[in-house]
């Protein structure tokens, strides 16, 4: 026997002990992964459970609490023969088994209480499933090889061995799996991942999280890096966003709302509870709460309330090669940095021109700022309508526009990004019909 | 960048649809304001609470149509056949079923939000999938019933106004396809929804009536009961069609889609509790208006559409019949679309299969496959020449008010489980509610069946 489907192991096994000891029934109740490191994981043993009794307790190496409800263990390299189809298991070294209080132990992952049943994402298809059945390989040692997505399963684990039907391209492949327990909570109480899913790009994972229900979505973005858990949730729809959000341990969330474009965070802050707001943004480094609190001040209906004031912003009065240096920094964190906005000096930011970076790349060290920047600009007041911005950005056919107060200070800029969101809001999947709202 | 400052003529303001003005700012939005860092900051997605009556119908008012909506076909002939048969003597059982009707609602809602999933994904991941097949089962088989007798419903409107049925109801089935496939059916949801604005004429009706009030109120709070099979089988029937299995799938889909999140709660159990009194409100002034004017005038038993919609008569005089068919026929559409679209949804959601009409059909066989039977089946059935309309139409909601017992346990142990309710699980008043509202559900099924038996059995 090469493989054998999860549903097809007998519902029973029986164990069979050195002589004196006659053999005995035990009932199947789970088994347990060993190491996630491997690509396809080893059982290291088995949760079985005994009946009302004709158990030989003397077997247990150990004994369990009085009047306590227990299952046994057994750990898989104690046994000395094992008939996975025939339901047979020969134990030979005695006190091999365990007893292990019925309680829910959140870091392993069990088999059928943590995968069968649960969501899966299939990352070469990019694609959120439910693993209708698992397919184990026993070659060295039972192994987790595929995962069965299809209805086949489903018939063939309801028909209760009338049906075998397999379809081979709804096996999917273990090795590009990540599976989802539905408890964020787990991932922090150390739960066994792979956290694969972080070699995905942010868009695809932000698709996928929009498809899985929201707790899953949390569990999901949990498993990521922080920068890239921040760059996922700028790409989900806003109340998918929001619900993500609010599921995300505190500490965690802080680092990400850290990470988080200013403008896509301020709107994730302005509709959180006041409470919250106010927690928030107190427990955040201060230069990024001050991004977030100046956006805040904008209504959303307004230029202030899409624009992002996380810009580039050097001195029109340095050489181009004192700007190269100062950029070096700067250019570390935003996201937006194609162009260069030239202020009279850091403090007032009174807006002078723009320069885009191929304009350093081609001047010389020597020359000026001011001499390579163009000093025409189109500018947008913070409270402008929102909409007409974003045409006229769109228009323009520039990656973006600056926002100046009445007195000529430079606030931020509205990106094309902000502008294509508010002209064609949503993505395709938000887009879709929806049945039941 | 550009030098030259683009003009305000370049903007397509064709396009901007709000009507602002060029340059002039738009007048703040007093959202909540708060004092953070000693600087004044607004908050954009609380929600304001309505003020005054018109913001409250504004608000409300959606979700009043969708609860009118609620009574379909099957719904209008078993209050009608309650009213014309036994008077006021079945209201204790609305008011009765209103409070189950109510906490039932709730409890999914509240479940919805806790877990972020469906009714049937939920009953899979707790109970497997033997369970989830018996209860899929169950489902397909009420729903393609009731989906029956929307078509049913449909016929009898196009018959009502003259046309035949024999070509209304196909035409019907193919639009109602097309419209969902190729997209354009949110709009004409909409108009589905209006025609259904029709109900709110039975409670004017059922008071030009003029009622005997004290026999209403004696029929609400008094129980009387018949002790005739028929009797049980209607009581069974309105339990079934108020308390519609589908209706708890569907609420709990809803909530889940409409992304309430567990801390938020809190208002929507409102919401739930809101709906359910108000779309009964509506089935108890169709049963009184049946009641004073069918009953009264002797009429006992209906045996077409034409009968049931003599109830508006008070109101519309001749027009009755037309007015009846527009709403009947609307309310059908309603219902025959968004109950198998919301079946096949719920079905390929346990199963873990693609679902969504924005699929290609190949990768979501199963949801469209189920869509499209249950539609064509439907209309099919509804078509049988002789089928006994009234009958059969009370036959299915007797048939769902059977199954409700069953997947009322199923909610009860899942609303319980703090692994998927967490804090928000069932309080002990709730499951007092639930487990009352079961074990009267099942005594009056199994008084039912008993009495089906020994009526077929005995002479």
């Amino acid at each position: 026997m090469a493989s054998i489907f999860l549903s097809n192991l007998p519902r029973s096994f029986w164990i069979e002990p050195a002589p004196p000891v006659g053999r005995f029934r035990l009932k199947l109740v789970d088994l347990v992964l060993g190491s996630l490191d491997e690509d396809y994981p080893a059982i290291k043993h088995l949760l079985l459970r005994p009946g009302q009794r004709g158990q030989p307790e003397s077997l247990l190496g150990n004994s369990a609490r009085e009047g306590s409800r227990v299952d046994w263990i057994l750990p898989l390299d104690a046994v000395e023969m094992i008939q996975w189809e025939a339901g047979r298991i020969r134990v030979h070294a005695p006190g091999a088994i365990q007893a292990a209080e019925r309680r829910a132990d959140v870091q392993e992952v069990l088999l059928k209480r943590d995968i069968l049943d649960n969501f899966i994402i299939d990352l070469q298809n990019t694609r959120v499933n439910r693993a209708n059945d698992l397919l184990l390989d026993n070659g060295d040692g039972l192994r987790l090889r595929a995962v069965d997505t299809g209805l086949r399963a489903l018939l063939r684990r309801a028909s209760g061995g009338l049906y075998h039907g397999v379809h081979q391209g709804e096996l999917q492949d273990w090795k590009y799996v990540e599976f989802l327990r539905g408890d964020p909570g787990a991932v922090e109480a150390g739960a066994g991942y792979y956290h694969r899913i972080e070699r995905l790009p942010a868009g695809e994972i932000a698709l996928l999280s929009g498809e899985l229900p929201y707790l899953h979505s949390a569990e999901l973005v949990l498993l990521l890096p922080i920068q890239l858990a921040a760059d996922v949730l700028e790409l989900m729809a806003p109340e998918r966003q929001l619900q993500v959000f609010e599921e995300l341990p505190e500490g965690y969330a802080v680092r990400v709302l850290e990470k988080m474009a200013p403008d896509i965070a301020a709107d994730l802050v302005g509709h959180l509870s006041p409470e919250d707001v106010r927690r928030f943004l107190n427990r955040l480094p201060k230069i990024s709460g001050e991004r977030i609190v100046d956006l805040l001040r904008y209504p959303e209906d307004s230029v202030g309330g899409i624009m992002t004031n996380d810009v580039i912003v050097v001195r029109a009065d340095w050489t181009v090669a004192q700007a190269r240096d100062g950029l070096r920094e700067q250019l570390e964190q935003p996201d937006f940095v194609y162009f260069i906005y030239l202020v009279d000096d850091e403090e007032n930011r009174r807006l002078r021109g723009v320069v885009t970076l191929r304009n350093i790349l081609i001047a010389r060290d020597d020359q000026r700022m001011e001499e390579i920047m163009t000093p025409y600009l189109v500018t947008l007041s913070p409270l402008d309508s929102p909409r007409q911005a974003a045409y006229r950005l769109i228009n323009n056919q520039l990656a973006a526009l600056p926002v100046i107060s009445q007195d000529g200070r430079l606030l931020g800029a509205v990106t094309v990004d902000a502008a294509v969101n508010l002209v064609a809001p949503g993505s395709w999947s938000a887009q879709a019909p929806r049945i039941f709202s | 960048m550009s030098d030259v400052p683009s003009t305000e003529e370049d903007e397509p303001l064709h396009i901007l649809g709000s009507g602002v003005l060029n340059g002039r700012p738009r007048p703040f939005h007093h959202g909540i304001r708060l004092n953070i860092r000693g600087r004044s900051v607004t908050l954009r997605g609380l929600k304001h609470q309505p003020i005054g009556l018109l913001k409250w119908v504004l608000v409300l008012g959606p979700g009043l149509i969708a609860a009118s909506a609620g009574n379909d076909a099957g719904g209008i002939a078993t209050y009608s056949a309650a009213g014309a048969r036994y008077g006021y003597d079945l209201i204790w059982v609305m008011i009765l079923i209103t409070v189950s009707l109510a906490v039932i609602q709730e409890m999914v809602a509240r479940l919805g939000a806790a877990s972020g999933r469906g009714l049937l994904d939920l009953i899979r991941e707790r109970f497997g999938i033997g369970w989830t097949m018996l209860v899929v089962g169950l489902i397909l088989v009420a729903n393609t019933g009731l989906v029956v007798s929307e078509f049913v419903g449909i016929g009898a409107a196009a018959e009502l106004i003259g046309l035949s049925k024999y070509i209304a109801v196909p035409v019907a089935a193919i639009l109602l396809w097309y419209l969902v496939i190729f997209g354009s059916y949110r709009w004409v949801e909409r108009v589905f929804l209006l025609m259904t604005l029709v109900f709110f004429a039975y409670p004017v009706a059922a008071i030009l009536a003029k009622p005997d009030w004290g026999g209403v109120a004696r029929g609400a709070f008094i129980p009387t009961i018949h002790f005739e099979a028929g009797y049980l089988l209607l009581l069974v029937g309105l339990i079934g069609t108020t308390v519609t299995p589908f209706m708890q799938l569907f609420q709990q889909s809803s909530i889940v889609e409409q992304g309430v999140a567990r801390r938020h709660y809190g208002p929507e159990r409102l919401d739930a509790y809101f709906g359910s009194v108000f779309s009964n409100f509506i089935s108890v002034m169709m049963i009184i208006a049946a009641a004073a004017t069918l009953h009264v005038a002797g009429q006992m038993e209906l045996s077409s559409a034409a009968d049931a919609a003599r109830a508006l008569e008070p109101l519309v005089g001749p027009a009755a019949e037309v007015l009846f068919a527009v709403g009947l026929l609307g309310a059908s559409m309603l219902a025959g679309t968004v109950l198998p679209l919301a079946t096949a949804y719920g079905v390929s959601e346990a199963f873990g299969l693609p679902k969504g009409v924005n699929l290609d059909f190949r990768r979501a066989r199963l949801f469209f496959g189920l869509f499209t039977a249950m539609l064509v089946l439907g209309a099919i059935v509804s078509l049988i020449p002789g089928l006994p309309v009234i009958r059969w139409l009370l036959f299915v909601q007797v048939l769902n008010g059977a199954l409700l017992p069953v997947l009322l346990v199923f909610i009860l142990v899942l609303v319980n489980d703090p692994r998927l309710a967490g804090e928000l699980k069932n309080s002990r008043l709730n499951n007092w509610l639930g487990w009352g509202t079961f074990t009267l559900i099942t005594a009056a099924v199994i008084g039912m069946l008993v009495s089906q038996l020994l009526g077929s059995y005995l002479p």
